[in-house]
């Protein structure tokens, strides 16, 4: 059974202008799905929705076999974890007291986390390596680090399904490829489903060689038009229809496995240069 | 009386007497000085741990108990009853249900926005302390400048030298209500104040939570002024210390809001109380007492544990 169903997801935030417009997946267990697409084509509306963050009124959502406008927001909590793009700082706290909160949803309304929430936070700290910034001021952590800390947190909801929106923004390059890593890691070990907004095709590329189950989904103006295996949905034409861009998909021997990446070469519109 | 005399009598018990003690100074201890010094830890206490919750619901540093309109809707209901009854019941039963009735119409004037509640809360608050402002200053301007007017200016400036035990026991019923909701939902309030969408991400029902904890605040935020009157600056202040002492984890920053605000208020009092042949009101003491200890405890901890 798939751990998440989406079946015909509309939504719209004013009645005039439809944002999603017919969306259907499954993600089964183990499995990554990758949302892909330009800015404002609905990635991340498409994850409120599933976080339940939106109100669905056209369409079902079913995750973990439960419809998702009966489920309460504690119960939501244990089924979808999610690590949003960036944090909204204002109090600050300790990275320990920060994966602590994702045992919120295993505390009953009145209660605090206790020791065995205490033991889960630390082991989530342990299993991204951050155990050792346990008492470090999260507002004070880089990118990179702070990622790793919402990994960890999610991680201690002890969900199946965990959303990311865009994990690697504004990371440098080995710490881009840490947070992928431990994401690919997480799927192999723990067989967690992953859906996941990026806008870097070679994500798709780079789990795909790791061995790991991975669909990707093309987004433009809030339907899906094209899901698959990352190097069909992700081809040279399908770039240039949506992102006006010529690109190449190069394939290299390395370690006795072949490895894909793309790499953009120009516009294929010929682009707008003439304002200079 | 020397320290050894209140010791005796304090030995003796309330209602039991001491040798070569007069009941005179039985009574000053037992029947002015007590509850003067329970009200004192009640009122420090809730008005502390109220500025610390709605600090961390509206993820705003600035934000004390006043915030919702509480103080000056009690203010308002004081002069009124001042103005019209000049009688001590009506003066707390008017200021407890005006500062309930401008949270209920901050929070009302806030729902009309469909953007942030953070914002719009906070936004609904100042219009409704605004507005009862300006009625506070227009009773005074109606009042009778030779008895009523000094027993608003009085009243609006805090003091707890009314207090005995008839009064602390009714105060007490909201005080200890809001203290014992604040405290239950404490490790919610780390949630709420990350930010709507990671709480409901996380699991919390952040209206419901967040409805409760207003309702809490404002039950103990005007159980406390309608006894006390006006004392700014605790609810402020008194959590930014507890801040750079032991941190933002309102689990245990909660608690020790309680514990400071009670102890600082108490001090306040007695200073209040001892330093002049009359005494010093209460809002004007805090002020000038939690001013210089804030930037005293700012320097010694560099700020370290703030937001």
């Amino acid at each position: 059974m798939a751990v998440i169903e989406v079946r015909d997801l509309d939504f719209a935030y004013q009645e005039s202008r439809k944002i999603l417009n017919g969306i259907n997946f499954a993600v089964e267990k183990g499995e990554i799905f990758c949302i892909f697409g330009p800015n404002g084509c609905g990635k991340t509306t498409i994850l409120d929705c599933i976080l339940g963050l939106n109100r669905v009124e056209h369409g079902d959502i079913t995750i973990g076999g439960l419809a998702l406008p009966h489920l309460k927001t504690d119960e939501m909590a244990r089924l979808v974890a999610y690590v949003p793009q960036k944090h909204e700082h204002t109090f600050g706290y300790t990275c320990l007291e920060m994966v602590l909160m994702g045992r919120t949803a295993h505390t009953s309304f009145f209660d605090s986390p206790g020791e065995e929430d205490l033991e889960i936070a630390i082991d989530c700290l342990k299993k991204v390596g951050m155990y050792s910034f346990r008492e470090h001021n999260f507002n004070h952590l880089s990118g990179g680090e702070a990622q790793l800390v919402k990994l960890a947190r999610a991680l201690a909801q002890q969900t199946e399904l965990i959303v990311f929106d865009e994990p690697t923004s504004h990371l440098d390059f080995r710490h881009e490829l840490n947070v992928i890593k431990y994401i690919s890691r997480l799927v192999k070990e723990n067989q967690i489903s992953i859906i996941m907004a990026t806008h870097f095709p070679n994500h798709a590329f780079y789990l795909e060689n790791q061995g790991i189950p991975t669909r990707v989904a093309l987004m433009e103006n809030g339907q899906f038009y094209a899901t698959g295996q990352a190097d069909q949905v992700l081809s040279e034409e399908n770039m240039s229809r949506i992102f006006k861009i010529r690109t190449k998909v190069i394939s290299q021997a390395e370690a006795g496995a072949t490895f894909k990446y793309m790499v953009p070469l120009d516009f294929s519109d010929g682009g707008q240069w003439d304002g200079y | 009386m020397t320290p050894g005399e209140i010791l005796a009598i304090l030995h003796s018990g309330s209602s039991g007497s001491a040798e070569g003690i007069t009941p005179i100074k039985h009574a000053v201890i037992w029947d002015m000085r007590m509850p003067r010094a329970l009200m004192a830890l009640a009122v420090g206490g809730a008005l502390a741990i109220s500025g610390g919750a709605l600090q961390g619901i509206f993820r705003n540093p600035l934000v004390d108990a006043g915030l919702l309109g509480v103080s000056a809707g009690a203010g308002f209901g004081a002069c009124l009853a001042i103005l019209l009854f000049n009688n001590i019941v009506w003066t707390y039963v008017l200021a407890f249900a005006f500062g309930i009735l401008a949270v209920v119409l901050s929070y009302m004037t806030g729902k009309i926005y469909k953007t942030s509640p953070t914002v719009t809360l906070v936004l609904g608050g100042v219009i409704i302390s605004a507005i009862f402002s300006a009625l506070i200053s227009f009773t005074k301007y109606a009042a009778d400048p030779y008895e009523q007017l000094p027993a608003i200016t009085f009243w609006l400036m805090g003091s707890l030298s009314r207090a005995n035990y008839r009064d602390l026991a009714l105060a007490m019923i909201p005080i200890t209500i809001g203290m014992i909701g604040i405290m239950l939902l404490r490790w919610r309030i780390n949630l709420l104040s990350i930010g709507e969408r990671e709480a409901k991400t996380l699991g919390v029902n952040t209206d419901l939570c967040r409805n409760i904890i207003i309702a809490c605040t404002a039950l103990a935020t005007a159980g406390s002024v309608c006894m006390s009157g006006i004392i700014g600056w605790i609810g402020l202040v008194i959590p930014h210390i507890g801040r750079m002492i032991v941190g933002n984890d309102n689990r245990l920053l909660l608690p020790v809001c309680v514990a400071m605000g009670s102890t600082f208020l108490l001090i306040v009092d007695n200073i209040g109380r001892s330093i002049t042949e009359g005494e010093i009101p209460l809002g004007v003491l805090t002020a000038l007492i939690g001013g210089p200890f804030y930037i005293y405890i700012l320097q010694r901890t560099k700020g370290g544990g703030s937001w």
